[in-house]
């Protein structure tokens, strides 16, 4: 029996890795994932940073919870509705694998999106600026956590039952643009009335700033255990809903 | 020793379309059973139902034994699909397609190589393994289609209209190999409405229409039941393809089609048509150059079961005689 259910996992994870390359292979390069995991953290960041008197190391802690966000976050509403169009989804779900295994493959491809793109930011910022980092155990913990909890967030999008990738990019973006600005990304918590604040301790988003604040200026406002903690529970309560719609899209017959 | 598929009461409903209604059959193992139907018929729902892709909303299905909703982790190993839309990465090489499949469904990494190079070698694709499949032509694509759903050597292929919009030399060759699989021991569950692909191929064909079996047998037993549907076609000179009208008003035609040069005349007695059709031809200084009777194609049962007109060109001399049910006309 454990034996049995030793080689399941071995497979599932294979699995799941498979899915994870061949996706990274097919779309890294689609302008999709370009626009929208790529130049939009950045332009971002530019649009709301520049002239604002941001001191260095506070605009790559802002600029690295950016690309978390958003690059994380590109990948299930662009691909999985464009596989269900061109009818590659199909052949993954007939597949012998768990849906979880292939929805932690799709999770892993947003995820090394974001952590590839981190790289980029982070580099530029340690190249460009000189930036010291605070504590870089706990940067690359909230790197990875954050690529994982907002990719899963792109996943619930993603799982929307449309062959359309226009139709979930679209309140995906809204959602992920609302969650920006109650966040304390342009906003320090610090600064925030308590109602505010209050909004903001609901959005990941926060803990992922905070937790970035933590690790390159040496301080933030939340502990960073807790951080680190809302950011992986989201991540794994973020694969519940992907795994009813893909439920329900099977119901649907979509 | 289990049937490959077994369906009962399988029911499929989409808010208040009643898609798939309560059907039962039996696939038989190391079978090519054909499921055929008109556009709407409910085939390609029942199909994702089979392969996991749908969830039926009532009925059950078992696959070798095993119960789909609750064992489809034992049953998709044994399972291979080519959908009707060849579902290849066009991004990737042939070469890669078959990889990542080949891993997807765990075949040993040692296997892997050998198993991609006999199939890209047996459909003849061998020489653009390192072609990107968006380059391929629309028989290629669906050629490595069919290769990456047998990689891992299913026991069950599913094959969703396998052959249509492809040259005849690409479907030859996937019908060619569809008997080499089933020859292997593969059972084939074919989806199609090419009613001569089915007869070509098939030991037993289902006829599903509105969401119900119609029948099962076997294509010449389907023929022989459905002698009512038998022809005699004729072929006339000079001028022959102007009598139509007078044709299908002879005595015992109930109906006529036009076959290129020739009239397809529908009857239930053959021998009693061929006297009339002589006596026209003699009393209208015509040359009977052909006279053949036909006994029913599987084309004309289906037609006659799912409700569609046997014959094109109807005379209006025929508006009084009894007519099949359904619109449209031979193609």
């Amino acid at each position: 029996m454990n034996a049995h259910f030793g080689q399941r996992l071995k497979d599932e994870i294979a699995q799941a890795w498979t899915v994870a390359i061949k996706d990274v292979r097919v779309y890294y390069l689609r302008p999709g994932m370009i626009m929208f995991g790529f130049l939009m953290p950045f332009f971002m960041f530019f649009s709301f940073s520049v002239r604002r008197e941001l001191g260095a190391a506070e605009g790559l802690a802002r600029l690295l919870a950016l690309t978390v966000f958003f690059t994380a976050g590109a990948a299930g509403p662009f691909i999985i509705p464009t596989e269900r169009r061109i009818g590659t989804y199909d052949r993954l779900l007939a597949a012998p694998m768990s849906l979880l295994t292939l929805l932690l493959g799709k999770t892993a491809v947003g995820a090394f999106f974001a952590i590839m793109v981190s790289l980029v930011a982070l580099l530029a910022g340690l190249l460009a600026f000189g930036t010291a980092i605070a504590q870089p155990g706990l940067l690359v913990a909230g790197i990875l956590l954050g690529a994982l909890s907002f990719s899963t967030l792109g996943l619930v999008f993603g799982s929307i039952p449309t062959t359309n990738p226009g139709d979930v990019q679209m309140p995906s973006t809204l959602l992920r643009w609302g969650l920006l600005f109650i966040s304390g990304v342009f906003i320090p918590l610090s600064e925030m009335t308590p109602v505010a604040r209050t909004i903001a301790y609901l959005s990941p988003l926060t803990y992922a700033q905070d937790v970035m604040n933590h690790a390159v200026l040496g301080r933030g406002l939340i502990n960073p255990w807790l951080d680190l903690g809302v950011l992986l529970i989201s991540g794994i309560l973020f694969l519940w809903p992907s795994v009813r719609l893909h439920q329900r899209a099977r119901v649907l017959g979509r | 020793m289990n049937n490959a598929i077994e369906v009962h009461d399988l029911t499929k409903v989409y808010g208040s379309l009643l898609a798939v209604d309560h059907i039962n059959f039996e696939v038989r193992p190391g079978e090519i059973f054909g499921f055929l139907g008109p556009n709407g018929a409910g085939k390609t729902t029942t199909q994702r139902m089979l392969t996991t892709l749908l969830t039926p909303s009532e009925g059950s299905i078992h696959i070798f034994g095993r119960d789909l909703r609750t064992e489809a982790w034992v049953v998709k190993p044994q399972i291979g699909l080519v959908p009707e839309e060849s579902n290849v990465y066009t991004e990737l090489t042939a070469w890669d397609n078959l990889m990542f499949t080949a891993s997807l469904y765990r075949v040993p990494r040692h296997q892997r190589a050998g198993r991609a190079k006999e199939l890209l070698e047996t459909f003849g694709l061998w020489e653009k393994r390192d072609v990107k499949a968006e380059n391929f032509s629309k028989g290629m694509r669906r050629r490595l289609s069919i290769a990456m759903a047998i990689i891992h050597k299913p026991t069950l292929l599913f094959l969703d209209e396998p052959t249509p919009g492809l040259d005849a030399q690409s479907a030859r060759a996937i019908r060619a190999m569809i008997r080499q699989l089933n020859a292997q021991g593969a059972t084939v569950f074919l989806t199609t409405h090419q009613i001569e692909e089915a007869n070509q191929l098939c030991n037993r064909v289902a006829i599903i229409n509105h969401g119900q079996i119609a029948t099962i047998d076997t294509p010449e037993r389907l023929r022989r039941a459905f002698q009512r549907v038998q022809s005699v076609e004729v072929a006339l000179e000079p001028d022959g393809q102007a009598h139509g009208e007078a044709l299908a008003a002879l005595p015992d035609v109930t109906n006529s089609a036009k076959m290129g040069d020739k009239w397809r005349l529908y009857t239930e007695e053959p021998a009693a048509l061929l006297p009339h059709i002589m006596n026209y031809a003699t009393s209208h200084k015509l040359r009977v150059i052909s006279l053949n009777t036909l006994a029913p194609s599987l084309e004309d049962v289906f037609l006659e079961i799912t409700g569609g007109t046997v014959g094109a060109v109807i005379s209006e001399s025929q508006e009084d005689k009894p007519r099949r049910r359904g619109m449209g006309g031979r193609q």
